[in-house]
């Protein structure tokens, strides 16, 4: 376990890296605005009791909303990506930082202000000298609560486009990369720990000092922003973004070699583990991301509306995919490449060879098999329930389990048969063989390049390019790459090109 | 010279002070005493307005306080609290500069002034001055208050039960202090306690309030020996336990017949210590007490049987 996050740390070092700046960037933004905003609204408002009491009751209420809720909420006016993280994570720290100055503010010892009254001291100066200095001991630990909150709440901008530390989480969570999980978890819990540390210390630090010091770190910061922004030469970029997860990453990777293969001058830009897919297709409308790697079976799924039934075969599946998004979102779907990746049934090689196992009709013989499937799968009609319909199978045990623990749990022999993705890594990793659809029963899952029409029009080299692995890619030879991505750690950028290379395709 | 002109200050279910009239002289040391709840400290701050009463006026030198400009009138007004209430922010040169800043002083200024006034108040400005008030004795505290107070050369100070938390050695060094501060400056003092031993030894005059109602004004002798009503008797009846007056001394079997040219009439409820201060001046004098005469061997020969009374009590 120590080794494998070591290995992995290693190997994604730079990406790590990355993501550590982007969740520190989010995390201080935040922090300021919360401070700019809590601490004036408190000073504001300390001499109207009731009017403090109501803006406590109101950042309270706010913190009881889900944090997921509030991204979700943002969307449609702020769209995806850090903006609308930062915007819930003030929300939320607000809570905090307002109350403590606040209540700092308030409970000074009246006879401390009754003194700086008598004194005839001006009310900038009693503000300044007296009430801010006796409250900031409150304001700090205030400050130090809200900023554990932003940046623990930070690691879920990533389920939005992001970034940050989330990412790994979000990755280990769903890929059952306990590597990735860890560093995520480790390097937020650390950035927690130092930044509470940091802000102990600021507590013996000069109150003008202070000042001057956060002013210079927003006039650097500021300055730095804008020179970057300037600096950044405006030819056209092509944003390509991609799901959570290794297989998206290695897509969107070829995507840009392809790309950049016949036009060495376009910029490419890639968003890996960009969030699900209803942030991603959103994105894709709002045009903040110009192309994403989607599968047929998704489209039909969940995207568009349809009133025939879905297919089974493939290629008529991507025919009314692609119509109905050309229809109702004016969008391209490219043609996809070979590989499935959706469901199916999978047996150890052991079972396989024991019982003479080839396709899924031949577990209809074998009631007895123990079977453990993804809950979705359970219930779903294109799952078990259609199975049973369609092999006439018939199980005397069946489990659900979260889907990344049933692969090992076959592998160890807890289990007989369980439901797949065609293209888990994992199968390769255990040796397991996945059982023919002879039927056609699944709904296919073929990837293939999303993108608006008004961009497929304006770019054709661009889709001339992506159209070359159209057809490519098999389902093992897809298995394979996410073995060497999410397993072995490989970089997808050079287990992508090392694959186009290899099959003569840049 | 303040005037208080028929303040009333009523709060939403109790009146604090009902119609007061009062005027207090220009470098008096003037001591409001009374009970706790009796509306001294109320009457203290509607002199700087920390408190707005509900009907009538003060005024300092004519002009009425409602009509000043109220952070200016502060910023001339020095102010001593109970507890000091130094800013705990802020070192002892920083806290007694404070009303110095609001005026505007230059920091060159400011500081040989407090230096000034810390010595002034027996605290050395090297060992002192850049303290924080956590690190100060209850004294040495009030003390940095009392030069916060004086820093602007104020014609009036106010004083809220200053030292009414310390010590009794404290206590008494500190009323030791403004005795010598008001006689050195040339300052109004309006003092207020409930302690009616320090209200004895610091006042000029003195007011004694009770129930937010004037009781009786007049100089400390006066109001012991002629106390107003039964309430400035009673309040004031402890102190009077260990007065020792002449009649005392008269009883106790001192004192010769009158000769003539005995030189000056002293009443018979004047306190020994009264007595004995006259007699430091001049050692030879024979005061006249109704028919008797009494010369300073008789205070000694008085002093020495309550020395023997003292031993009597203790075998």
């Amino acid at each position: 376990m120590l080794n494998e996050t070591i290995h992995y740390a290693q190997a994604n070092s730079h990406e790590i890296l990355v993501a550590l700046g982007q969740h520190i960037e989010v995390a201080f933004i935040a922090t300021l605005l919360t401070i700019i905003i809590a601490i004036p609204l408190a000073v504001a408002l300390m001499n109207h009791r009731q009017a403090g009491e109501f803006v406590l009751q109101v950042a309270s209420v706010i913190q009881t909303i889900p944090s997921l809720a509030i991204l979700g909420l943002l969307i449609p006016f702020v769209g995806i990506g850090t903006v609308p993280a930062i915007i819930a994570l003030v929300l939320y720290a607000i809570m905090p930082v307002f109350q403590n100055t606040y209540a700092g503010l308030t409970n000074i010892d009246p006879l401390l202000i009754e003194a700086a009254d008598a004194m005839g001291v001006s009310r900038r100066y009693k503000l300044m000298r007296v009430q801010i200095p006796l409250a900031m001991p409150m304001i700090l630990s205030g400050i130090r609560i809200g900023v554990v909150m932003i940046i623990g709440t930070a690691t879920l901008a990533a389920l939005i486009g992001g970034g940050g530390l989330g990412t790994y989480i979000l990755l280990g969570i769903q890929s059952n990369n306990n590597a990735a999980l860890l560093i995520g978890a480790l390097l937020s819990a650390a950035l927690a720990l130092i930044a509470s540390w940091l802000i102990k210390l600021l507590a013996h630090a000069n109150f003008k000092k202070l000042f001057i010091g956060v002013a210079t770190l927003v006039i650097i910061g500021g300055g730095a922003f804008g020179i970057h922004t300037l600096m950044t030469p405006k030819t056209e970029t092509i944003t390509i973004a991609g799901k959570m997860g290794g297989e998206p990453e290695i897509l969107i990777n070829m995507y840009k070699d392809l790309i950049k293969a016949d036009d060495p001058h376009i910029n490419v830009t890639l968003k890996r583990n960009f969030g699900g897919t209803s942030f991603l297709f959103k994105a894709l409308k709002a045009k903040q991301i110009d192309i994403y790697p989607e599968f047929t079976g998704t489209v039909l799924q969940s995207l568009v509306k349809t009133t025939q039934p879905i297919s089974h075969d493939p290629t008529q599946a991507y025919h009314q995919g692609e119509t109905a998004l050309s229809q109702q979102f004016n969008m391209t779907l490219l043609r996809p490449m070979a590989y499935q990746n959706g469901y199916g049934m999978t047996v150890t090689q052991q079972t396989a060879d024991k019982y003479h196992l080839k396709t899924i009709a031949d577990l209809a013989k074998h009631p007895e098999f123990r079977a453990g499937f993804d809950p979705d799968f359970y219930q779903q009609s294109d799952g078990y329930p259609g199975l049973k319909q369609a092999y006439g199978l018939h199980f005397n045990s069946v489990k659900t389990m979260e889907p990344s623990l049933r692969y090992q749990a076959l592998a160890q022999g807890d289990l007989d048969v369980t439901d797949a993705y065609t293209t888990d890594p994992q199968i390769k990793k255990y040796h397991l063989v996945l059982l023919q659809d002879s039927k056609s029963f699944f709904p296919p899952y073929q990837g293939s390049p999303l993108m608006l029409t008004s961009f497929a029009k304006a770019h054709p080299q661009v889709v001339k390019s992506l159209n070359r692995i159209a057809g490519k890619i098999s389902t093992q030879d897809m298995q394979q790459l996410n073995y060497q991505v999410t397993v072995q750690h490989q970089k997808a950028s050079v287990v992508a090109k090392r694959y186009l290379q290899s099959h003569h395709l840049l | 010279m303040i005037e208080f002109k028929a303040i009333t200050k009523e709060y939403a279910n109790e009146t604090a002070l009902q119609a007061i009239n009062l005027k207090i002289d220009s470098r008096e040391l003037f001591v409001l005493v009374g009970p706790s709840g009796s509306g001294k400290t109320t009457l203290l701050k509607t002199v700087n307005r920390l408190v707005v009463p509900t009907k009538g006026q003060v005024l300092i030198d004519g002009a009425d306080v409602a009509d000043t400009d109220l952070q200016t009138s502060r910023q001339h007004i020095g102010y001593v609290l109970q507890s000091s209430a130094l800013f705990p922010n802020m070192t002892v040169m920083q806290n007694a500069a404070v009303q110095l800043e609001a005026l505007g002083w230059s920091k060159t200024k400011i500081k040989p002034r407090i230096e000034h006034l810390l010595q002034l108040v027996d605290l050395d400005p090297k060992l002192y001055a850049d303290r924080k008030p956590a690190e100060l004795s209850g004294g040495e505290a009030q003390r940095v208050g009392i030069v916060r107070a004086l820093a602007a050369d104020p014609k009036l100070i106010l004083m809220d039960e200053p030292f009414s938390a310390l010590d009794p050695v404290s206590k008494r060094q500190l009323q030791n202090l403004i005795l010598k501060l008001h006689q050195q400056l040339d300052t109004t003092i309006l003092f207020v306690t409930h302690d009616m031993q320090e209200a004895l030894r610091l006042a000029d005059r003195m007011a004694v309030l009770h129930n937010g109602q004037l009781q009786q004004v007049g100089a400390s002798q006066t109001i012991l020996e002629q106390p107003a009503n039964a309430f400035v008797a009673d309040f004031f009846k402890e102190v009077m336990a260990t007065q020792h007056t002449l009649n005392q001394v008269l009883a106790a079997g001192f004192g010769q017949p009158l000769t003539q040219g005995s030189s000056q009439t002293i009443a018979p409820s004047t306190s020994i210590y009264t007595w004995a201060a006259i007699l430091k001046t001049d050692p030879h004098l024979v005061v006249q007490v109704g028919t008797k005469q009494l010369k300073a061997s008789d205070l000694i020969s008085y002093l020495a049987t309550l020395q023997k009374e003292d031993r009597q009590d203790v075998e």
